[in-house]
């Protein structure tokens, strides 16, 4: 049985549809990262799980309990804000012990302390949050919410103020720590490495609508919307129009070009995009492009290249001596077909 | 908008409301209803609405007198006021030199100090017999009084610069240290000089908030009324000063009321146009980097020590008088001839009725302290509703409504409130000082508001949220998280209530009887009958009570910080 369960919900402000018919289950134990471009309606989703919005339709239910209704101290649903929301006239250890406070006094003192040790702050329990640095006062608020015991934890984009070598170290604390602790988790963020790396099931969101949804490596590899492919990582997209169909492979016209590629649920005519990634396109023998941009990386170098209408994004080896030209082969199995018409 | 969102949207809306319902029921009975019954009476003759008495009362060549010395002095006390507080403002903000903390501290000082004490101050030491003039005539050897400055305009409007110039020095100073030290020196890159960063960059930079102080500065010397009454007498009387007079000493309740009317419409008039123009105030931006300070004494640039020649007046000028009263009260000769003596605190703390005071001294201070409490125990409770209700619903006619205290002046508050204490339903409230008590909670709310507000909003609202998802009730996430964090604030309002109250002269005049008597006011009646000792004695108890009070609540809301640390 799911732990969380979204069904059907709708929520708008004013004019503005943020959450449009959303269903979505988390079970116990996972992480599940909610991933979308900024104003996508993911932040409001969290809101709404905790109970600091309610939704126009659809239900939240939390172990098997419908919860649509309850206020959010009702709710034993944990949630670490973007900005932590830490209370700045109480002490550390006092933030931490604020969710305990049904907890015998002795009790919570040490409870509010095993948390503290486990983020690894166990020296700073007497200090106020304005005296943290901004990664210890993410921790404090990843220790504050989960101190409860909630039933589901809940993040909103909670690495997003910090810099990018502590987002990284941080990133793979957290990811070690849910799931020692067995959290069931749901994680908002727009940094899709951030999402790759945590979660170990993606829902991508995208103006309120639940776009796609599967275990990362299967979004990336195999995203079913060009938007998807986008919003995962680089992506070569070029329209595209199957000419022939024989023993599931497709004879695909793009750009006056003919290439090979998985044919899936296509047929005969049918209108499609043809992507790639970057890092599965071959350079070295092929066909000719003109080098239009290339930038240096240091371990590599990334390439535009265009041939006609055809333009393409390419890595190529940092000890290649780039010309005027690039020579590039695209495997069959580097391609994969989306539908045209589902391009919104 | 969809069903839900505007359900809820209601429902905050329908919350604040009824937060904002009691304030609405105070202020309807103790604010709009007397101010109507005193426009009643300024506009309605023989049960007929008409301007003839408006109109007879603006024709009265001694009302004209009185709005044009009014306006006259409000002019050229905010140009004193900038001309010596300007320059405090850019010392404070340029020069480090020791004990700036200090000074800075005091140009607080003025909000809190009673007017009346200033003028007291003034005469001691202006005075034809005063400090200066016996200094002057012994330095140089002059047989007479070399200043002759009490009893006319420039006394009034030396003692408002006084009072208003540490105003303006604080705006200044504020604005300048707010403002982007990067902005000049991107002036100075572009090949502007000194002067020319100066004048181009720095002033229009600090043209608002100059222009802010000016306009408050314009609107307290035009509605104040202890200076004018003690320094000026009825000649040079204000228009506070005149309703006070029409209605206190020559009684006549039509004209007042007509006055008082016109007085409303100024004070309004002054207070709309002073917070439109205070909005263009806030819309500075603070700089992330302090402005760099120069030390003041310093070999290498001693064209700094001019600056003596503007400390050295204003020191005696702002210090003297202050001075003046806390030495009177121990040196004036008593009656026997000793000095120093204590004899006038004696006076000052005895429980005897005084035929001056229509109270005892004593009986004076405590009725001060009292209501001065109450005052802003009332104020503080009026405050947080009435800042609670704003912040959940936004609406510029609650708004106006709830603040409307803030734009009528004293005098005419004190008029109103005397008029509906005869009248049910504020005659039915049992004896005591209860006139007092509501004209200082109307008077000093909007300061509490004031302050709470702008804590209030600055808040973030995911700390609230927090509670609320970590088990915490609306109800206990204000107690455990919201009230903590306004603590300070409230203490601080607390304090300035205080202070103002026990300051407060305006209204008390108005609503002073046999019995009803506060420190303010036995002070001017001990000043207007020439018993300077006595005077000084009950200013510098009224100096002392203040600066404990606010030393108090200042420690106090210090000693719960700590605690919690």
């Amino acid at each position: 049985m799911s732990f969380l369960v979204l069904s059907g919900i709708d929520k708008r402000f004013g004019s503005v549809v943020a959450v449009d018919n959303l269903t979505l289950e988390v079970a116990q134990g996972e992480v599940v990262a909610l991933i979308g471009p900024s104003g996508c309606g993911k932040t409001t989703t969290l809101r709404i799980i905790s109970g600091l919005e309610r939704a126009d339709a659809g239900r939240v239910f939390l172990r098997g309990k419908d919860v649509t209704s309850l206020p959010p101290e009702a709710r034993a649903v944990g949630l670490v804000f973007q900005s932590y929301a830490l209370f700045p006239h109480l002490t550390v250890e006092k933030n931490v012990a604020y969710g305990l406070r049904r907890m015998p006094r002795r009790e919570r003192s040490h409870r509010a302390k095993e948390l503290l040790q486990l983020v690894g702050l166990e020296e700073h329990g007497g200090r106020r949050p304005h005296q943290l640095s901004q990664g210890q006062k993410q921790r404090v608020a990843l220790a504050r919410a989960l101190a409860p015991q909630p039933n589901v934890l809940l993040l909103d984009e909670p690495l997003a103020a910090l810099d990018a070598a502590l987002r990284t170290s941080l990133r793979s604390e957290l990811k070690h720590m849910l799931h020692q602790l067995g959290v069931t988790a749901l994680y908002v963020t727009h940094d899709q490495a951030e999402a790759l790396a945590l979660a170990d099931r993606l829902a991508v969101m995208r103006a309120g609508v639940l776009e796609q949804e599967g275990p990362p490596e299967r979004v990336y590899m195999r995203p079913e919307s060009p938007f998807v492919a986008r919003f995962l990582g680089r992506a070569n997209i070029w329209p595209a129009r199957v000419t022939e169909v024989r023993d599931g492979q497709a004879q695909v016209d793009a750009g006056g070009e003919t290439f090979t590629a998985p044919a899936g649920q296509m047929r005969t005519g049918d209108k499609a995009y043809l992507f790639s990634r970057p890092e599965d396109v071959q350079p070295g023998s092929g066909i000719p492009f003109q080098v239009e941009r290339a930038e240096y990386q240091g371990d590599r170098w990334e390439v535009q290249a265009r041939r006609g209408e055809l333009e393409v994004l390419v890595y190529v080896a940092r000890d290649t001596l780039l010309g005027a030209e690039v020579q590039l082969s695209f495997p069959p199995s580097s391609f994969q077909l989306l539908p045209r018409e589902s391009d919104r | 908008m969809a069903a839900d969102f505007g359900r809820k949207l209601d429902a905050r809306r329908w919350a604040g409301w009824a937060l904002a319902l009691a304030p609405l029921a105070f202020l309807a009975v103790a604010f709009f209803s007397p101010l109507w019954e005193v426009l009643r009476r300024g506009l309605l003759v023989e049960g007929q609405w008409s301007t003839d008495l408006l109109r007879a009362v603006l024709a009265d060549q001694y009302v004209r007198h009185l709005l044009s010395f009014t306006l006259r002095q409000a002019l050229l006390s905010t140009l004193l006021s900038l001309v010596l507080g300007f320059p405090l403002g850019w010392l404070l903000t340029r020069y480090s030199f020791p004990g700036k903390r200090s000074l800075k501290a005091l140009t607080l000082v003025p909000f809190v100090l009673p007017p009346i004490t200033v003028a007291l101050g003034f005469v001691l030491f202006f005075g034809h017999a005063g400090h200066l003039n016996q200094a002057l005539m012994w330095l140089l050897r002059l047989s007479e009084p070399p200043i002759r400055l009490l009893y006319s305009l420039w006394a009034i409007v030396l003692a408002h610069a006084f009072y208003n110039a540490p105003v303006v020095a604080r705006f200044v100073n504020v604005a300048w240290e707010a403002q982007d030290p990067a902005l000049t020196e991107a002036a100075r890159v572009l090949g502007a000089g000194r002067l020319r960063s100066f004048i181009t960059v720095t002033i229009p930079g600090l043209f608002p908030a100059v222009l802010s102080a000016l306009a408050l500065v314009f609107v307290l010397c035009t509605l104040s009324f202890a200076i004018p009454l003690a320094l000026g007498g009825a000649r040079y009387a204000t228009v506070e000063v005149g309703v006070y007079l029409l209605a206190r000493v020559y009684v006549d309740l039509p004209r007042t009321a007509a006055l008082a009317a016109v007085v409303l419409g100024i004070s309004l008039l002054l207070t709309y146009l002073y917070l439109r123009g205070g909005g263009l105030f806030h819309t500075l931006s603070s700089a992330d980097r302090r402005q760099p300070t120069v030390p003041l004494a310093c070999r290498r640039h001693p064209a700094r020590l001019l600056w003596l020649g503007y400390l050295i007046p204003a020191g005696v000028v702002f210090a003297g008088p202050i001075a003046a009263v806390i030495a009177d009260s121990f040196l004036r000769a008593a009656p026997g001839g000793a000095s120093p003596t204590l004899h006038w605190y004696r006076l000052a703390l005895s429980t005897d009725t005084s035929a001056l005071l229509g109270a005892s001294p004593l009986g004076s201070i405590t009725t001060s302290v009292a209501v001065a409490a109450a005052a802003a125990g009332g104020a503080l409770a009026l405050g947080v509703a009435i800042s609670a209700s704003l912040r959940a619903v936004r609406s510029r006619v609650l708004e106006t409504v709830l603040m409307a205290p803030l734009g009528v002046s004293s005098v005419v508050l004190g008029l109103a409130l005397l008029l509906a204490f005869r009248r049910p339903p504020l005659s039915y409230l049992p004896p005591g000082p209860w006139p007092l008590v509501l004209a200082h909670v109307l008077i000093v709310y909007p300061f509490v508001v004031r302050s709470i507000r702008p804590l209030w909003q600055s808040l973030d609202p995911s700390l609230v949220e927090a509670a609320r998802t970590l088990g915490a009730t609306r109800r206990e996430a204000f107690g455990s998280v919201e009230l903590p964090l306004l603590k300070p604030g409230l203490l601080v309002a607390g304090a300035l209530a205080f202070a103002l109250s026990l300051g407060e002269m305006t209204a008390a005049a108005m609503l002073a009887r046999p019995g009803l008597n506060t420190i303010p006011l036995a002070i001017y009646q001990f000043l207007s009958a020439r018993r300077f000792g006595a005077a000084s004695a009950m200013a510098t108890v009224l100096m002392v009570v203040t600066a404990v009070a606010v030393l108090l609540w200042e420690r106090l809301g210090r000693v719960g910080e700590a605690a919690e640390q």
